[in-house]
């Protein structure tokens, strides 16, 4: 299948895979806070409804909007959707590992960031405003602390190519224990709950003036403009689970395109993002929300994480 | 003791010794006492660990007594006797700095690489064959300094206590790494040391509570020239 | 070996004997009795040393030369005269309600284990031991300098053990690299923390490795010295200390703190060689004794005065110890002994007019020789003896430093020494004579300390007065040794 046929076949399947599973994936977080709470919660399938209706409904626009806000949605769903091609979920490599290495991936986050933000001052509402500056602010530490979690596994594997960094840690799976690569993990896991706006960073469940960042930015949205953007931060938090689960422990990826294989591959990535999903859960439920002004020192940590791991393979070697 | 293979100790010993810096950095980006005297004795847990490797792996048992001692006393003892000295002074339990805690981070990333660079020329220089675990030296050099560096930055009595206990992990770690650890009864008569030294500040902090109502040693400041 | 059970168990004994009597003449009997031994045992080392150069016990763990002798007499002589000095001081506090029995009884406890522990560390071979001993007086004074229960006496005591314990860990750090970098070469590896096996081997250790170490080394025991800039601890330790506990520290914790380093200054100087050791020792004798020049210049408290002075003497021995002739050896070890009954004389002394006018305070304290005639006397003479005139002892240490730093070509440090000496002298007396002479500000109820004790620190004086004029010719040949073995 090595051909054009496959790589379209492959790809399109990696695609669907994330598009359709990012609803499930939030809808087991919400379930799993809802029982840390004692409630019942809804059905784990419930962001899939929510998703439908939202794009059902109609769309109100603020008359004082420009034509960004109109774009916006659309450029955010689509920069995500292309990471999602470059991310290895199930086989490494993805077909298509030649558009771009994980610098891309991250200037592509950045690019969506950039729009929202931008979204947030546009429709001039004081709450819009605060949500992007605070997304900025906050950002500034996230990048670097992310680029470099991400470049100890890249300087690990010799290559900043997330497909070559994936296989070349499954074919030498000691190197998964290694303390750097330990580090970097926690790393890119703070970094994640901060990226994708959750406890304590932010509350992806509340819309209090406070201290809500995300949800800030977004308020002015509605119908399926909303329902996009809402999609693609939940394609963001799987996206962010794959590096994570994928980049540190690559146990059972495809490395071939036999049908087998990529049944094997699916399998072991839902285990391992669920397993990532429901720790975030737990982190979500077992801390309360940091103070704004303290949300950098947290970061901060991360950063350093991310830092040391970075030494300690120069100290301690691969 | 062939049960193990070598090269599974060795990365134990560096998954241990990375979880002893990543500690002590947590400790700096911590605010609450409490949360002090539990990575404290989290890293003295691991550091007991990293003892006990270099028994299993090296053969070197003398240093069997000093991995239980560090267990028992530093990971159990003496948070156990910080956590009721806390609890009966009742003290404010954040701490303030005289350098917030970002800034901090990033003095201590800075501390790790002047550490590396300092380990480096000491094995660089030695004439010998270094010993196994010694890459794990630039470990605790950096924790002395972080030791240092918390004792001279954080304010309460207490975590000067932490701080003075890092820098002593820092240098038992050291020890470990480079030589294997000290012959087995000078390593006892440290720990007794240590303990009493500690009890000793624990009195202290006891009296200082007593006599100035607060812990923080901003209010020592009485004796001047 | 019997000797080195004499020295370290009588103390010991001593220890056990005060933890299970409170009786206070029991108390009192006892610490002079054990503190006593000690100094005679002392004298016997010594004796033994001089036939035998040096003694070893059996696996080596303790050791004794010339130089560790000579010390001991010193440290150990100065616990005698404290012991006995103590009896007088804590009846007269306990007369004024300043101190009831458990107190006492403490006192005298801490006092034994004290002198224990400076034995511990003069008699080790092993530098782990040496370590260990450092860290336990830091330990057994730390309630000591506490005492009162003040607030400034436990700040002051804080400082004192945070500071101190500080100090001597990254000391720790000094000794593991010693011992790695003798590990490849010293045969037996338990004997690899052997000082004596050390020396043996020192031009193998590698120089790198024990540069480092001895930098590290020279913080941590400096610190225990008082050394500038890690000296901070010393003026609030010994400002809130009782007067004997200031006395002992400035006398014997200081020469031992001394005598570590000297040890490390030995192996290393042998080891790497170069003047590296030396140079680091000139540098920082010359930054204490020019640190303590301004604090002693604007002083208001008298003991604090005397606790930069020590900072100060610290310096002259450090810096003499760098200039590393025979002569200038000569010249640090008389003054090691000098400036130890000198700093008692004078802290006693400062006690004594502490306890008469109930203030540490100088501006408060005038006409001390209208109000206590005797220890006035006593501390303007021993002012002029501390600040270096003749005919006394210190005059003529200071002297044979100064014209040994002039030989052996080091011009500006000997003459920035004498700069630095001459402005302490004055400030000294400036301060001295305002107190001792003039009027009492206002009627002065306290009394002189009993004759007992004015007449042991008339003795003390005449000790200093003697040295100044000639020197014993055991007392020569005693330090001769410790100048060999300093020699290397």
């Amino acid at each position: 299948m090595n051909n054009v046929f496959g790589v379209i076949v492959i790809s399109s399947f990696q695609l669907l895979l994330v598009l359709a599973s990012a609803p499930l994936i939030s809808g087991i977080i919400k379930k799993t806070k809802a029982r840390f709470q004692r409630r019942r919660g809804a059905s784990v399938v419930q962001p899939y409804f929510d998703l439908a209706k939202l794009l059902r409904k109609e769309v109100v626009v603020s008359p004082v909007a420009s034509w960004l806000f109109r774009i916006t949605p659309y450029l955010v769903f689509a920069s995500t959707l292309v990471i999602a091609l470059l991310v290895p979920t199930v086989v490494t490599p993805v077909p298509l590992h030649w558009i771009g290495d994980i610098i891309t991936v991250i200037y592509l986050f950045a690019l969506g960031r950039f729009f929202v933000a931008l979204v947030g001052l546009d429709t001039g509402s004081a709450f819009g405003g605060l949500g992007s500056s605070r997304e900025m602010s906050v950002a500034s530490i996230i990048e670097p602390a992310m680029m470099l979690a991400i470049f100890t596994a890249a300087v690990t594997a010799g290559s900043t190519n997330l497909s070559i960094i994936v296989a070349r840690l499954s074919s030498t799976p000691v190197a998964m224990l290694n303390p750097a690569h330990l580090l970097a993990f926690s790393g890119l896991f703070i970094v994640t709950i901060a990226e994708t706006g959750r406890v304590p960073v932010d509350n992806p469940a509340t819309h209090l003036e406070l201290t809500m960042i995300h949800e800030a930015m977004i308020l002015e949205y509605s119908g399926r403009y909303l329902a996009l953007i809402e999609w693609a931060s939940q394609m963001k938090l799987v996206v962010f689970l794959a590096l994570l689960s994928n980049m540190f422990f690559p146990v059972g990826i495809a490395t071939t395109w036999s049908p087998w294989a990529l049944l094997v591959g699916s399998a072991a990535f839902f285990c391992k993002i669920i397993v990532l999903a429901v720790i975030v859960a737990v982190v979500e439920s077992t801390n309360a929300k940091l103070r704004l002004f303290r949300v950098p020192e947290f970061l901060m940590v991360a950063f350093i994480l991310s830092f040391l791991a970075l030494i300690l393979f120069f100290i301690i070697g691969a | 003791m062939g049960i193990i293979h070598l090269s599974t100790i060795g990365l134990l010993i560096d998954i241990f010794a990375a979880a002893i810096l990543v500690t002590a950095v947590l400790i700096v980006s911590s605010r609450s006492l409490v949360f002090y005297i539990r990575l404290f004795a989290l890293q003295s847990f691991f550091l007991g660990a990293v003892a006990l490797l270099v028994v299993l792996g090296y053969g070197e048992t003398h240093i069997l007594i000093a991995a239980f001692l560090t267990i028992a006393v530093k990971a159990i003892a003496l948070p156990m006797v910080l956590t009721r000295v806390i609890e009966r002074i009742q003290v404010r339990k954040e701490i303030e700095f005289s350098i917030n805690i970002t800034a901090s981070l990033l003095l201590c990333a800075g501390m790790v690489i002047l550490s590396d660079s300092v380990a480096q020329s000491i094995l660089s220089s030695q004439r010998g064959e270094a010993p196994a675990v010694s890459r794990v030296l630039s470990v605790s050099i950096a924790m002395m300094l972080i030791g240092l560096f918390i004792m001279m930055t954080r304010k309460k009595a207490l975590t000067q206590i932490i701080g003075l206990l890092t820098m002593e992990n820092g240098v038992f770690l050291s020890g470990l790494s480079i030589t294997y650890g000290m012959p087995l009864i000078v390593e006892v008569g440290i720990f007794f040391d240590i303990m009493i030294a500690v009890l000793i500040l624990g009195v202290f902090v006891f009296r200082i509570n007593k006599t100035f109502e607060t812990i923080s040693i901003d209010s020592l400041r009485n004796l001047r020239h | 070996m019997i000797l080195f059970s004499l020295l370290l168990g009588t103390p010991i004994a001593g220890s056990i004997l005060c933890a299970l009597f409170h009786k206070r003449r029991v108390l009192e009997i006892i610490t002079v009795t054990s503190s006593g031994l000690t100094f005679l045992s002392a004298f016997w080392l010594a004796a033994k040393v001089m036939q035998e150069t040096t003694l070893h016990s059996p696996q080596g763990w303790w050791y004794a030369d010339g130089l560790s002798a000579y010390i001991i007499i010193i440290v150990s002589g100065s616990a005698f005269v404290v012991a006995l000095y103590s009896i007088g001081y804590l009846r007269r506090q306990i007369y004024k309600r300043k101190v009831d029995a458990p107190k006492l009884w403490l006192y005298y406890l801490l006092l034994n284990i004290f002198l224990f522990t400076m034995m511990l560390v003069l008699l080790s071979n092993n530098l782990g031991f040496l370590w260990i001993g450092s860290e336990a007086t830091t330990l057994a004074t730390a309630f000591l300098v506490a005492f009162y229960e003040r607030e400034s006496s436990i700040e002051a005591a804080w400082k004192y053990v945070v500071i101190c314990s500080v100090g001597i860990t990254l000391a720790l750090f000094g000794i593991i690299l010693t011992y790695f970098s003798a590990l490849h070469v010293v045969p037996a590896s338990g004997n690899a923390l052997h000082w004596s096996s050390l020396m043996l081997v020192a031009k193998e250790l590698d120089p790198a490795v024990l540069k480092l170490a001895f930098i590290f080394i020279l913080i941590g025991f400096g610190t225990k010295a008082g050394l500038a800039p890690m000296h901070t601890w010393k003026p609030d330790a010994y400002g809130e200390a009782p007067a004997p506990i200031s006395a002992l520290m400035a006398a014997g914790l200081v020469n031992v703190a001394l005598y570590s380093l000297m040890r490390f200054y030995i192996l290393v100087d042998k080891a790497v060689g170069g003047g590296f050791a030396s140079t680091l020792f000139i540098i920082f004798g010359l930054m204490s004794m020019g640190v303590a020049v301004p604090f002693i210049l604007l002083q208001r408290d008298f003991k604090r005065l005397l606790a930069y002075s020590s900072v100060e003497h610290v310096g002259i021995i450090v810096f003499a110890l760098g200039i590393g002739t025979p002569l200038a050896y000569f010249g640090a070890l008389l003054h090691l002994l000098n400036n130890a009954i000198a700093k008692i004389l004078l802290f006693l002394t400062a006690g004594n007019v502490r306890m008469a006018y109930g203030s540490r305070i100088m501006h408060k304290v005038t006409g001390a020789i209208k109000v206590i005639p005797a220890s006035a006397t006593l501390l303007i003479v021993g002012v002029f003896a501390i600040t270096g005139w003749p005919p006394f002892g210190i005059f003529v240490s200071e002297f044979t430093i100064v014209s040994a730093g002039f030989t052996s070509g080091n011009i500006v440090p000997a003459i920035l020494f004498i700069g630095f000496i001459t402005t302490i002298f004055v400030g000294f007396i400036y301060y001295t004579s305002r107190m001792v002479l003039g009027e009492p500000h206002r009627p002065v109820k306290g009394s002189d300390a009993d004759s007992a004790s004015l007449l042991l620190l008339g003795l003390l004086l005449g000790a200093l007065l003697m040295l100044g004029v000639f020197i014993p010719s055991q007392l020569q040949q005693c330090i001769q040794n410790a100048v060999n073995v300093l020699k290397g």
